[in-house]
């Protein structure tokens, strides 16, 4: 059986419900203890620094798990192209799919914005740690540095998700082409 | 962009220096006191003008002037980055010179680099999403066509435009502890490891 949830991942849990239902603005300290069914000293004990605190952390938890949904999605692929082509559509697909993110963005951008960029260098090192794994079980150019590469690409990866720019990442046709020029050009051998 | 009433009495020259009045003292009222902060009667009186002149200028107030501020600063920075890559003598320099340019413009600003220690969120929420594909679409447009030359394709050379943009963004919300935009041996490490090998694969 999997160990029960920690009082910190219930808190997490019952605050990112709170702020689907709800968004981030009227989410309070005493909202998340009803709906975990824990204290408020629970709450305060586990986010010392109050409400800001655990909006920040619900954002940073929720980004994390959705990564962690597309390490699982593209983890089956081998070859460094067909992981990160899969990877950017179904990124793409699951924030167009993201209906709490979609509604937050709509209702509250001013609020998760700051705290989603603040929070990308988080983000950055799980899908750099993520990649340089994946490295390792592809042919790569000789003598890459392969935490600059790992880097270089973790960026790309999640500048073309949040924003495709001039990019349909909907069709595998230029999908395929922008993995191939601009995340592999100088990764894959010559 | 603000929209102006009609200012009779004064042809367009004269508004458009009062407009640039305008936002040079609001960048420096914003250098000093934030975004928040700031009022229209701090840039008024920053500008030495009255508050019914910032009013004249920019009727949508204070969300108005401050749009036209990052307007005008985005303007003026693909200006310096057009100069840049123009004076560039090949591919691989003009790629080094608009990232460099752009840090080293950043690092500079005065008003930017306040924000982004007091109040981040005011960069930071037109750095992610639709306003970043917003920003993107600009970049793209005033800075592609300067390296439209080396590449003999306006595609390419938009895509190109793109593709720095968001190097610099990146690094510019998360720095990294490899890369120094600013530095030119830096981003010239970068660019030739994972940009040119790119374009070569394209073209």
């Amino acid at each position: 059986m999997p160990a029960p949830p920690s009082s910190r991942e219930r808190l997490l849990e019952a605050a990112y419900a709170c702020v689907a239902r709800d968004g981030l603005a009227k989410t309070s300290m005493e909202d998340v203890a009803a709906e975990a069914k824990l204290s408020r000293a629970t709450v305060y004990r586990q986010f010392p620094q109050g409400r800001d605190q655990l909006v920040r952390e619900v954002i940073a938890w929720e980004s994390g798990r959705f990564f962690e949904r597309l390490a699982r999605a593209v983890a089956h692929h081998v070859e460094l192209p067909e992981l990160l082509e899969e990877a950017l559509v179904f990124a793409h697909r699951a924030v167009a799919e993201h209906a709490v993110l979609q509604k937050i963005l709509e209702t509250e951008p001013e609020r998760l914005l700051p705290v989603l960029t603040t929070e990308s260098g988080r983000l950055l090192a799980l899908v750099k740690q993520f990649l340089v794994l994946a490295m390792t079980r592809t042919e790569v150019r000789a003598g890459l540095d392969a935490d600059a590469a790992a880097d270089y690409l973790a960026r790309m990866v999640l500048s073309h998700v949040g924003a495709p720019g001039r990019w349909d990442l909907t069709d595998p046709v230029q999908v395929r082409e922008l993995v191939r020029t601009q995340f592999l050009g100088g990764i894959l051998p010559r | 962009m603000a929209t102006r009433t009609p200012d009779i009495g004064s042809d367009d020259s004269a508004s458009a220096d009062a407009d640039t009045r305008l936002i040079d003292a609001a960048l420096v009222c914003i250098a000093r006191w934030g975004v928040t902060k700031t009022t229209l009667d701090d840039v008024a009186r920053q500008a030495g003008c009255s508050r019914a002149t910032v009013y004249r200028a920019f009727p949508g107030g204070k969300d108005a002037l401050f749009l036209a501020v990052a307007a005008s600063e985005i303007e003026r920075l693909a200006r310096a980055v057009g100069r840049a890559v123009y004076d560039a003598a090949d591919l691989e320099h003009a790629v080094v010179a608009a990232i460099t340019t752009t840090a080293r413009a950043l690092d500079d600003h005065d008003a930017f680099r306040y924000l982004m220690a007091h109040e981040p969120g005011v960069i930071l929420s037109h750095l992610a999403f639709a306003e970043l594909d917003a920003l993107l679409v600009v970049a793209a447009a005033r800075t592609g066509p300067s390296f439209a030359r080396f590449l003999g394709s306006n595609v390419e050379a938009q895509r190109l435009a793109e593709w720095a943009t968001r190097i610099v963004i990146s690094h510019t919300c998360s720095p990294s502890s490899g890369v120094h935009l600013a530095d030119d041996a830096s981003v010239r490490r970068l660019v030739r490891a994972f940009v040119l090998p790119g374009l070569l694969v394209a073209t």
